[in-house]
C-alpha cells in the first residue's frame, strides 16, 4: 500500500518535472522568437521610414529648385485689386464636391466684392484628395490650373469655373489631360503654351509644396476659407458675408 | 447537488475548450481591422502625414516619420495576428495603439479641433466632428477590449504559435 502510494507520487513527480521542463522550453523558445520577430519588425519599420523621409527631403529640394508658375500673388492666384482691404484666401481641391458647392453658393458675392474693390481673393489649389481618383486628379487638375496661370493668367477664372462645372465624380478616373487642355482652351488659354506643362505635370511639385504649407498652417480640409488671416468654420454665404463685412469695417 | 456541480463543470469545460476558437476569431477580426485601416494609410502616405499633423500632438520634425511608420506597424500587426505568431505581444501592441488613438481623439475633441481622425485613411471635410469623435472612441474602446481579451487568453486555434509550440499555458504568468 505504502509502496503503491510512493510509486504513484514518484510517477506524478516525474510527470510534473517533465511538464515543468516542457513549459520552460516553450518559454525559452517563445522569448527567442518574440525577440527575433520584434527585432525584424523594428528594423523593417526603421529602414522604411528612413528611406521614405530621405526621399521626401530630396523631392522637397528638387521642388525648391523648380520654377513655380509665373503670375503668383501671395503664393496663389490673386483675383481683384491689390489695394482691397479684405483678403480672402480660398484653399480648394478641384476634386472636392463641397468646394464646387461653395463656388456655386458664393461666386456671385465674391465677384461683387472683387468688382467693388472691397475684397480680393487668393486661390490656393491644393491636392488633398488624390486618393479619390485613380489618376491623382487633384494634383493633375491643380497643375493644369497652374499651367493656365503661368501662360494665360486672364483665362484662369473661366478655367476655374469650368473645372467645377465638369468636376468628375469621386473614385473615378478624373478628367483626362486632353479634356483639361480642351477646357483650358475654351476658357481662353493659349493651348500651345499649356499642353506640355499639363502633360508633364510641370507644376506638380509646386502643388505638393502649397499643399504641405496648407497642412502645416493647421488647415485640414477643403474648402478652407480664410478672411484676413482668420479661418471661417462654415461655407454658408451669409457667414462668409458677415466675416467679410466685419473685416471691411475693422 | 453533485449532479448540478458536474453539469456546471461540464459546461465550463466545454466553454474552456471553445476558448482557443474565440481567440482565433478575435485574432482574425483584429487582423481584418488592421488591413482595412493600414492599407489606405500606406497607399496615401501624404494624406496620412497630414492626418497625423492635424492632431497637433506629434512635433513637426517627427510628423513624417510617424506618418510613414504607423501604417507599416498596423499592417505588420495584421500579418502577425492573421498567422497567430507572438500573439500575446501582438495583442499588447494592439492595445497600446488603441490607447494612443483614444488619447489622440480625446485630445482633439477636448481642444475643439474639427478634424476627421483619418483612422481608416485620411479624411475629408467633417460636418460634425463631435459625432465622429464619439463614434471613433466607442469603436476603439471595442477594439481595446478585444485586444485585452486576446492578451489574457492568447492561446488560439490555427496559429503559428501553436504549430511552433510557443503556446501559453493558462497558468503562466501574465507578463511573459
Amino acid at each position: 500500500m505504502t509502496n503503491a502510494r510512493n510509486a504513484k507520487t514518484a510517477r506524478e513527480k516525474a510527470a510534473e518535472l517533465r511538464a515543468q521542463a516542457a513549459k520552460q522550453e516553450a518559454r525559452r523558445k517563445r522569448t527567442m522568437i518574440t525577440a527575433a520577430v520584434l527585432a525584424a519588425a523594428v528594423a523593417l519599420i526603421g529602414i522604411f521610414v528612413l528611406v521614405k523621409v530621405a526621399n521626401d527631403n530630396k523631392n522637397a529640394d528638387e521642388a525648391k529648385a523648380k520654377q513655380p508658375p509665373a503670375n503668383l500673388v501671395d503664393g496663389g492666384i490673386g483675383i481683384g485689386k491689390p489695394t482691397a482691404k479684405v483678403k480672402i484666401d480660398l484653399y480648394e481641391d478641384f476634386q472636392c464636391p463641397i468646394c464646387a458647392q461653395f463656388e456655386t453658393a458664393n461666386a456671385a458675392q465674391l465677384q461683387s466684392w472683387v468688382d467693388a474693390g472691397t475684397a480680393r481673393v487668393v486661390y490656393h489649389p491644393v491636392s488633398i484628395l488624390d486618393r479619390m481618383s485613380s489618376t491623382n486628379y487633384s494634383t493633375r487638375s491643380a497643375n493644369a490650373s497652374a499651367a493656365v496661370l503661368n501662360s494665360s493668367p486672364t483665362a484662369w477664372p473661366a478655367f476655374h469655373k469650368a473645372l467645377y462645372a465638369n468636376q468628375p465624380a469621386e473614385n473615378s478616373a478624373g478628367l483626362t489631360d486632353e479634356k483639361l487642355i480642351e477646357l483650358a482652351g475654351q476658357a481662353g488659354a493659349d493651348k500651345n503654351a499649356i499642353t506640355t506643362p499639363i502633360t508633364t505635370q510641370q507644376f506638380a511639385s509646386w502643388v505638393t509644396t502649397i499643399t504641405d504649407d496648407f497642412s502645416k498652417a493647421g488647415y485640414t480640409g477643403t474648402p478652407t476659407v480664410v478672411v484676413n488671416g482668420k479661418k471661417i468654420d462654415t461655407i454658408d454665404p451669409a457667414a462668409v458675408k458677415a466675416a467679410v463685412d466685419a473685416a471691411a469695417k475693422g | 447537488m453533485t449532479a448540478l456541480t458536474a453539469q456546471v463543470n461540464h459546461r465550463l469545460d466545454r466553454w474552456q475548450r471553445q476558448l482557443p476558437w474565440v481567440a482565433t476569431a478575435i485574432r482574425l477580426f483584429l487582423a481584418g481591422v488592421f488591413f482595412t485601416s493600414g492599407w489606405p494609410k500606406f497607399v496615401d502616405s501624404a494624406g496620412t502625414i497630414r492626418s497625423v499633423r492635424a492632431f497637433q500632438l506629434v512635433p513637426e520634425g517627427l510628423v513624417p516619420a510617424f506618418g510613414y511608420a504607423l501604417p507599416v506597424v498596423e499592417l505588420l500587426l495584421g500579418v502577425l495576428l492573421l498567422v497567430g505568431l507572438v500573439t500575446r505581444v501582438s495583442a499588447a501592441v494592439t492595445a497600446g495603439l488603441m490607447v494612443m488613438f483614444l488619447f489622440g481623439i480625446a485630445m482633439a475633441w477636448g481642444r475643439g479641433l474639427q478634424i476627421d481622425c483619418g483612422c481608416f485613411g485620411s479624411g475629408d471635410v467633417v460636418k460634425d466632428a463631435v459625432a465622429g469623435y464619439i463614434r471613433d472612441i466607442l469603436r476603439d474602446v471595442g477594439f481595446l477590449v478585444l485586444a485585452a481579451l486576446l492578451w489574457l487568453r492568447p492561446r488560439s486555434a490555427l496559429s503559428l504559435d501553436g504549430l511552433l509550440g510557443l503556446t501559453h499555458h493558462e497558468t503562466d504568468s501574465l507578463v511573459a
